[in-house]
């Protein structure tokens, strides 16, 4: 047990992240069990315990009699420094045992920007870096989350990945590594993963070697064992009623990220924005149904005495029977004070209506994502809002009593022209005027967050360069420029982090080795921008001699081999292909969960089927 | 009866006092996570804590005496208004399980009408301080002997807005006793005044006998607790109750 004195735990801002005993939280002896299981997610406690997968993870693992799962987060500058100084190594928040003890370390890995943090913790924890190079008995060292969809610039870190949800696999997972640790660990550490790759969803990247042509250009995978299949795809719950969940999460001492009961009304979203790796790799669209929500509602908020509730999912007002759904919740907790919120609106009055019975009073400010500025803009992303319905949410809410609206929208899509960004400019100025032409005086607060596109694998926009940051810089300057209006509020994103996040979203396996030398030159949390340090990549890049723009910055041809189609989410690539001929047309695709099938072949190719309660489907 | 109704008609308010402990597992949470710790537990208890009308209704929850992050307790008071009657064995049954590891439940009481504000009544605060000792034992004697006999003693209260002397011998009651613990610890215990105008904190006082008296410890490594809460002398769980 690692032991934390007074004098550190002092020295250190918000010690409670690093001290545990969290209502909730476990705490088995590990001699009593067969297995270890430490889940991460390589940020600080705030974020990590926010993450709403490794919470669900969490409580079903530990729900097994023969597994101990803990949690571990990235412990901030000032902590890390003490921790080195003092030769203590990562530890876990429950029994503070040392992470190098356990069986196995997932890391959730949310976004790109996280990968050197990944490097840091095993670092700290005393594992090997390169999974190549861990000893017999060293921990298992496991990925997940979205960024599996191409996490080749970091396979070489990790011994195995779960691609999809995770709520049936990680059992199974379990299951093999204890009956393989009861066999008295037959073939030792390689054969336990060539067990693992049998697994429906594992991807053990130790069995696949990727070739590249004389060009140096990536032409396939090449497997080195029978067991590794040819594409790993990934696993999905097919009755979100029938799964494993969550029902007595977690509840932090200290103030986090997603303070609050989340209570997941569905998985996926099919609206098919082009852009948006989340639409098409978290197909097809599942409902719960009303009554198991209601169950789930009312056990979690027993369970934590938590007076927030969050109904989440990616487009939570298309619940096909949210509706009734928020009248009953009201009616169950009616007199306990519990307030409940939808993350994400969608933009039209009927969400308003709803934002308004469920705030009742409480209106703080009003999120929407039209995502670009102009019509045709959004016709290329098939992003199916027009502004007529902007100005009518933005009405019904202005009429509701709220004051101030925060706008989402992207800087750099395909296609896109000076006259697209400025309509940014303009849509503002028409939600602020709006705001007087119905109170008769000004006073609405119109903040607008723009952030620079990144082209993502498994979407309609895998093949297209992103902007240079010359031309990010450019159009920044031009919106700004454009915005006249002083209760306009701008920001953006800083152009360098989202063209590093370009080179990662869509990088290849020799891409381990420059995380690797950035990591080295100093580079962790890359995403919190008082610590991101360009040059450490830039250096890492040149000292390697890889050119960033090879994987950000060239249009890629129709037929070029992708390092990433072998750990798949099941859409066809011919359907990517025909969206992204379709969005240089402006043709809308719609939605296909209540309206009819339009090919992505998740459904046929992962054997599935769309559930949406109201449709009957 | 309607919802409306109903709650007039129970508007007879209940004002229950609670001792409670802020133990080690918890030494390193604020004051203001410890409240809303101790609102979801009482929310996990259903205990019927009443509610502020408004836009963004609140347990109606005080406390007597903010807690520094770091220092642990033995006394903790807190008031608690329910919207209905409850017995005290019923609230301290229905509460004990809902209490997280690292706050124990040490006192219940009904109060008699609305009690005066904890943290009004509390003028007396005593801790303990068990801290390593990097000297021998004379040397920490003759430090804290030092500070007992000054008549004034200035301390520099630096606080992210501001920095201001203050006169700190004002707030010891009488005076801080100093005894060898085993593992070569140093036991302190002092007795503090809150008083309108100020108080200081314990760590203060260590500091500067650190700092302006050589006692031979480093102030950074000290376990502080708190030990007591008082009114007049009295213990806080009875006090400031007003006739109905
Ligand atoms: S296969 Fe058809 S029904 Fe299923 S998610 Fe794709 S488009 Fe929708």
């Amino acid at each position: 047990m690692v032991s934390l004195t007074p004098d550190l735990l002092q020295a250190v801002t918000k010690p409670a992240r690093y001290t545990g005993n969290e209502w909730n939280s476990s705490g088995k002896r590990h001699e009593d069990v067969s297995c270890t299981f430490a889940f991460s997610m390589p940020d600080v406690y705030e974020v990590g315990m926010s993450n709403l997968g490794l919470k669900i993870l969490y409580e079903i693992l530990n729900r097994r009699v023969d597994t101990a799962a803990e949690r571990v987060y990235a412990p901030w500058v000032d902590m890390e420094a003490e921790m080195r100084a003092r030769s203590l190594p990562l530890f876990s928040l429950e029994t503070r045992t040392p992470v190098r003890e356990f069986d196995f370390l997932g890391f959730s890995l949310q976004y790109e920007m996280i990968y050197t943090n990944v490097l840091n913790m095993l670092d700290l924890a005393g594992i090997s870096l390169w999974a190549s190079e861990r000893g017999e008995d060293e921990t298992f060292v496991v990925g997940g989350g979205p960024c599996v969809y191409n996490v080749e610039p970091v396979a070489d870190f990790f011994d195995l990945f779960v691609i999809g949800e995770g709520e049936e696999v990680l059992g199974e997972l379990v299951s093999l590594f204890v009956a393989w640790k009861k066999e008295g660990r037959p073939g030792g550490r390689k054969e336990f993963l060539r067990r693992a790759a049998g697994i429906s969803g594992i991807y053990v990247p130790s069995l696949y070697v990727p070739c590249y042509d004389v060009e140096g250009n990536f032409c396939g995978m090449e497997r080195l064992d029978e067991a590794a299949p040819a594409v790993v795809y990934k696993r999905v719950i097919r009755d979100m009623d029938e799964a494993e969940t969550m029902e007595q999460p977690v509840v932090p001492y200290i103030d986090i990220v997603h303070d609050r009961i989340m209570l997941e009304l569905f998985r996926g979203c099919s609206r098919g924005c082009r852009f948006c790796q989340a639409g098409m790799a978290y197909r097809p669209v599942r409902e719960r149904s009303k009554e198991r929500l209601r169950s789930l509602a009312r056990k979690m908020a027993d369970a934590t005495g938590y007076d927030e509730m969050s109904l989440t999912s990616l487009s939570s007002a298309d619940y096909s029977c949210l509706d009734g759904l928020v009248d009953d919740l009201m009616e169950d907790f009616a007199g306990e004070q519990v307030s409940f919120s939808l993350p994400s609106l969608r933009i039209d009055s009927f969400s308003i209506g709803l934002a308004d019975r469920m705030q009742q009073v409480r209106k703080s400010g009003l999120t929407f994502a039209p995502e670009a500025g102009t019509q045709r803009m959004r016709d290329v992303i098939n992003k199916g809002v027009t502004e007529e319905n902007l100005m009518r949410a933005v009405s019904a809410a202005f009429e509701k009593g709220w004051k101030s609206v925060k706008l989402y929208f992207m800087l750099g899509l395909p296609t896109e022209t000076d006259e697209d960004i400025i309509g940014i400019a303009k849509l503002a100025k028409k939600v602020v005027d709006r705001y007087q032409e119905i109170k008769g005086k000004r006073g609405a607060k119109v903040t607008i967050s723009v952030s620079c596109f990144v082209p993502k694998a498994f979407t309609p926009f895998q093949w297209a360069p992103q902007d240079s940051l010359a031309e990010f810089e450019r159009k920044q300057r031009l919106l700004k420029d454009n915005i006249r209006d002083r209760s306009i509020q701008f920001n953006y994103h800083d152009a360098r982090v989202s063209r590093l996040e370009g080179v990662l979203a869509r990088g290849d396996r020799r891409l381990s080795k420059v995380v690797f030398e950035a990591w080295k030159r100093g580079a962790k949390f890359d995403g919190w921008s008082d610590q991101f340090h360009e040059e450490y990549w830039l250096d890492a890049f040149e000292a390697l001699g890889v050119v960033p723009e090879y994987y950000n910055g060239r249009e890629r041809g129709q037929e070029e081999r992708f390092p990433w189609e072998h750990t798949s989410p099941g859409v066809s690539r011919a359907f990517l292909w025909t969206e992204r001929e379709r969005s240089r047309r402006g043709e809308l695709t719609p939605d296909c969960r209540r309206g009819r099938c339009t090919g992505c072949a998740v459904c046929p190719t992962l054997d599935v089927r769309v559930i949406d309660r109201e449709a009957g489907k | 009866m309607s919802e409306g109704n109903k709650n007039a008609a129970q508007r007879s308010i209940v004002y229950c006092r609670a001792r409670i402990t802020k133990d080690e597992p918890l030494r390193y949470i604020s004051h203001l996570d410890y409240a809303s710790l101790m609102q979801r537990a009482i929310r996990r208890a259903k205990i019927p804590a009443a509610y502020s009308e408004g836009f963004n209704p609140h347990m109606k929850m005080s406390f007597a005496s903010a807690l520094s992050v770091g220092v642990t307790s033995d006394a903790e008071y807190m008031d608690l208004e329910l919207s209905e009657m409850m017995a005290e064995d019923e609230i301290a049954e229905c509460l004990r399980p809902a209490l997280p590891n690292g706050v124990r439940l040490l006192g219940l009481r009904i109060m008699k009408g609305k009690p005066k504000a904890l943290m009004a009544l509390t003028d007396e605060a005593g801790y303990e301080i068990l801290v390593p000792l990097r000297g021998a034992f004379p040397e920490a004697q003759a430090a804290i002997g030092a500070f007992n006999a000054a008549k004034e003693c200035m301390y520099l209260r630096k606080t992210p807005k501001k920095t201001r002397e203050i006169e700190v011998r004002q707030y010891i009651c009488g005076e801080i006793q100093a005894e060898a613990a085993e593992n070569d610890l140093l036991c302190i215990r002092m007795a503090i005044r809150i008083t309108p105008g100020g108080s200081v904190k314990p760590q203060e006082i260590l500091t500067l006998l650190c700092e302006k008296f050589g006692l031979p410890v480093r102030a950074e490594t000290a376990l502080i607790h708190r030990c007591g809460l008082f009114c007049g002398g009295k213990e806080l769980l009875s006090a400031g109750e007003v006739k109905p």
